[in-house]
């Protein structure tokens, strides 16, 4: 009985602390060149709401993670990756 | 004390008519490379059979950085020009697969020929288009020097990548780059070069026409 609740425990804290991460995936225009898009990848690593971000060139996609219990809201991403130097053409996210 | 030492004998006139211009640049073009990302810094080595330059870049916003320019100059008169630069995109278009982008540098400084020191300012255009797998780019370049040097040249470079790299692969590129530089000893010089890049550093190597390595290096921080 100990174990199952103990089992329990370690599966709600899991689900608990994923369960608040967004994951925000961003298409983006003119992601062609890695060396310039690495300034989409250092801009958003500054930011403190972020946990992890990837770069796709093939997808033209930027897919950002959120710290659990974080919120990065639409207004700010365009405006990172357009400060980056890029176009955000659509921003959908997974729960 | 060189400054102090030209405006004495009579350089006023010349400080004067270089302020004119590189406001009359900077108002008709309005902006210039390299722009990477906002807080962006960008150090970049080139040795070429032009020269050697160096430059170190901050980018303000989007659309503009400033930066410090230094280059000695090879293969005909032997100067060097130094000075601060105000960078700009112009214009950029983010397609769904590529980008194209208009850059305008503008400097002004000072151009050393041996113990001549006299006043400088260039301006800069680049317009490039590239996918992941063809690149081209022209640059237009003016410089005045006074009595050193007054020149234009011109570059152009097509280049094809072998792979199209993603974000975390090394990136290869075959390039070809041609110089027309009339103040030069050799005019027309044919560069063919390779460039890799990762991430934040990029390098490249390549071997001109009239003989001299080429050795390019450039890293964002």
């Amino acid at each position: 009985m100990k174990k199952i609740i103990m089992i329990s425990a370690v599966i709600m804290t899991m689900i608990s602390g994923t369960a608040f991460a967004d994951t925000i995936k961003v298409s983006v225009n003119g992601l062609v060149c890695a060396f310039c898009a690495s300034g989409i990848e250092k801009t958003f690593k500054k930011i403190s709401a972020v946990s992890n971000i990837d770069v796709d060139l093939e997808k033209k996609l930027v897919t950002i993670i959120t710290k659990p219990s974080e919120k990065l809201d639409d207004k700010t991403v365009t405006k990172l990756i357009t400060d980056a130097g890029y176009q955000v053409t659509n921003i959908a996210r997974i729960k | 004390m060189g400054v102090y030492y030209y405006i004495h004998m009579g350089y006023k006139a010349l400080y004067l008519k270089l302020a004119v211009l590189a406001l009359l640049l900077s108002a008709s073009i309005a902006e210039a490379k390299p722009i990477s990302y906002v807080d962006g810094i960008m150090v970049m080595q080139e040795n070429d059979e032009t020269g050697h330059t160096i430059s170190v870049d901050y980018t303000i916003t989007p659309n503009y950085a400033v930066g410090w320019y230094d280059k000695w100059e090879e293969n005909g008169k032997l100067y060097s020009e130094h000075g601060p630069e105000f960078n700009s995109l112009i214009k950029r278009w983010n397609l769904p697969d590529g980008q194209a982008n208009i850059f305008n540098s503008t400097g002004a400084g000072v151009a050393l020929d041996g113990s001549k020191t006299r006043g400088a300012a260039w301006t800069d255009f680049m317009a490039d288009y590239e996918t992941r797998r063809i690149f081209t780019s022209y640059e237009i370049r003016a410089l005045y020097a006074d009595s050193i040097e007054s020149s234009v040249s011109q570059r152009a470079r097509i280049g094809i990548a072998p792979y199209e790299a993603n974000y975390n692969d090394i990136a290869t590129w075959f390039m070809l780059q041609v110089d027309d530089h009339p103040s030069k000893n050799d005019v027309f010089v044919v560069t063919p070069l390779v460039r890799f890049f990762y991430k934040t550093a990029l390098l490249e190597a390549g071997y001109s026409s009239n003989n001299r390595l080429m050795l390019n290096c450039e890293l964002q921080f």
